[in-house]
């Protein structure tokens, strides 16, 4: 193992950041309405990596209908709220359920299905398979069992809506605050070359959720990657845009 | 004054009554499946959920402009439909403004999908131009025969005509096979089974929604709301006499809705070429039949 591996550092505290704005009492009235709509439509996309999904037809369809709480199958990470990781993840899937985690718009939720995504389940020494999905994504909830019922699965979608309705299901925000944690584990699994097309830090930047574990060590990797191939991009490089131009 | 306030009176009612169209399709569909079906509010929880997204991601000015365009073209077309108590523009437009204006939210989403950049959105709406084409074939030969049946193109005496004579005059019972040509291309534009070969969520991921996300999808859900009430007011407009008030126009409007809602889910998916074929041979066919019939009267 070279000295360049990244160590996995200890995970700091998750805490919720109260901007000023928000102690507005109309703000207030309108974000417990927004809420209150977010937990009653939750579309659900199904990242059925795993030998749980089997479970879900019934959850969705006339035995128990999950569309009566108004949880609804969606096909693309664009349109969806929930990402339901339906079972174990090999080390190639987590590139990319992370590729379509990052695609979604927040507020996004993460669902973890099986014991298997809590702590590898039965595939626990498997050299292929990863062991806990909150260390590479933030996860808002799991479900527990090998595998779980379709009645499990329904307490996990009632859990996260009341979390939801309450204002407290706020993990996608740990993605922005603590980006480089989970950059770090991820790089650990996929060695340094690993990046995303989504710019997580600007978005932070963006919308204002830039913490102190936004930037840190690997991240600084990734910015001397991307100077690097800025550097040998020739200069009449078609997607080199205006931009990037301006960069040192 | 009066037709400011139709102006803006007329969006809203169509809004809500789409929202409940939209609820009624789902609780068709659910009830066909033996489910519950979603809660009264749904719709109002989806709009509202999407529209509140704290990230948004636009792909784009086109992008942007392809949404209002897609929004005002249908918002225009609601203006220009007369209901009962509201005539809006209807005296200055005619049936053939409607049909254009209501061509221009599809173009518009193929703007929009356009710059999305997403190969599964332009083969959606590729597919979803080319099932337009299809379907507006009878639809144009079904309007044409309405028009001349009545003798004008006005949609406010179309209704006039079909109210002063009562049911016996109405559009349905003076050419009923206009008419049965019209639902058929109706659920062709309405895109669901067997005609919704540009959405296929499993075999290109909704085709032209994939890209859209937060607010956009939401005016997607809107627009949605907006189609389902400007094609069931049309119909009812053209065939099933309109209303003297909303308390006999709804309920007509919801059955021409129901009856594409209902047939829906026993089909599979036809595919492009065979949706054009299909859609060229039968509703065409039995809509120039009830054509030639208008005119020999
Ligand atoms: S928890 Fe059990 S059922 Fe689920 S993916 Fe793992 S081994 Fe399969």
């Amino acid at each position: 193992m070279s000295d360049t591996t990244p160590v996995i550092p200890d995970q700091p505290e998750v805490c919720r950041t109260v901007d000023a704005e928000e102690r507005g009492v109309w703000r207030r009235v309108m974000d417990r309405f927004a809420d209150h709509c977010r937990a009653r439509s939750l579309f659900v996309l199904h990242y059925c990596t795993g030998c749980g999904a089997i479970e879900l037809p019934p959850t969705i369809t006339s035995r128990f209908d999950m569309e009566r709480v108004g949880v609804s199958p969606m096909v693309t990470p664009r349109q969806a709220d929930i990402l339901l990781i339906t079972g174990y993840l090999s080390v190639k899937t987590l590139k990319r359920v992370i590729l379509s985690y990052e695609q979604m718009q927040s507020p996004k939720y993460v669902l973890g299905f099986g014991s298997c995504t809590i702590n590898g389940g039965m595939y626990w020494n498997s050299y292929a398979t990863v062991k806990r999905l909150d260390q590479y994504i933030p996860a808002d909830g799991f479900i527990a069992g090998c595998m779980p019922r379709p009645e499990a699965v329904q307490q996990v979608f009632l859990d996260l809506m009341k979390k939801i309705d309450a204002g407290q299901a706020n993990a996608w925000q740990d993605y922005y605050l603590n980006y480089d944690r989970y950059l770090g584990n991820q790089m650990a699994l996929f060695g340094e070359e690993w990046h995303t097309p989504v710019d997580v830090i600007a978005e932070a930047e963006h919308y204002g959720y830039v913490g102190d574990g936004t930037r840190g060590r690997f991240t600084e990797i990734l910015d001397r990657h991307a100077a690097y191939a800025l550097r040998d991009a020739p200069e009449d490089y078609p997607e080199r845009g205006a931009n990037e131009r301006l960069l040192p | 004054m009066t037709l400011l306030a139709d102006l803006i009176l007329m969006p809203l009612v169509a809004f809500v009554v789409g929202l409940l169209l939209v609820l009624m399709a789902r609780r068709v569909r659910a009830k066909i499946e033996r489910r519950v079906g979603p809660p009264f509010l749904q719709p109002v929880y989806d709009i509202v959920k999407l529209y509140a997204k704290k990230t948004q991601v636009s792909h784009g000015v086109m992008h942007d402009l392809a949404i209002m365009m897609l929004l005002g073209g249908f918002i225009t077309a609601e203006i220009f439909l007369p209901v009962p108590g509201l005539d809006g523009l209807a005296e200055h437009g005619d049936l053939i403004t409607l049909v254009y204006i209501m061509m221009v939210p599809m173009l518009g989403l193929a703007l929009g999908v356009g710059s999305c950049a997403n190969p599964n959105g332009s083969i959606g709406i590729s597919r979803a131009l080319t099932a337009m084409l299809a379907y507006d074939v009878p639809y144009v030969v079904v309007i044409v025969g309405a028009c001349i049946s009545y003798g004008t193109t006005n949609l406010i005496d179309i209704v006039q005509i079909q109210q002063q004579g009562g049911p016996a005059t109405w559009g349905a019972a003076t050419m009923p096979i206009l008419a049965f040509a019209g639902l058929l291309a109706t659920h062709g534009m309405l895109g669901k089974e067997p005609f919704e070969i540009y959405i296929a969520p499993a075999e290109i991921a909704t085709g032209p929604m994939t890209e859209m996300s937060g607010k956009y999808m939401g005016a997607l859900f809107v627009m949605q709301c907006f189609q389902l009430y400007t094609v069931g007011v049309l119909y009812t407009t053209m065939f099933l006499g309109g209303g003297e008030n909303w308390l006999f126009f709804l309920p007509k409007v919801f059955a021409v809705i129901f009856i594409s809602v209902a047939v829906t889910n026993v089909y599979g998916r036809y595919k492009t070429d065979d949706v054009i074929r299909w859609m060229w041979k039968w509703p065409t066919g039995i809509a120039l039949v009830g054509l030639a019939l208008v005119m020999v009267r």
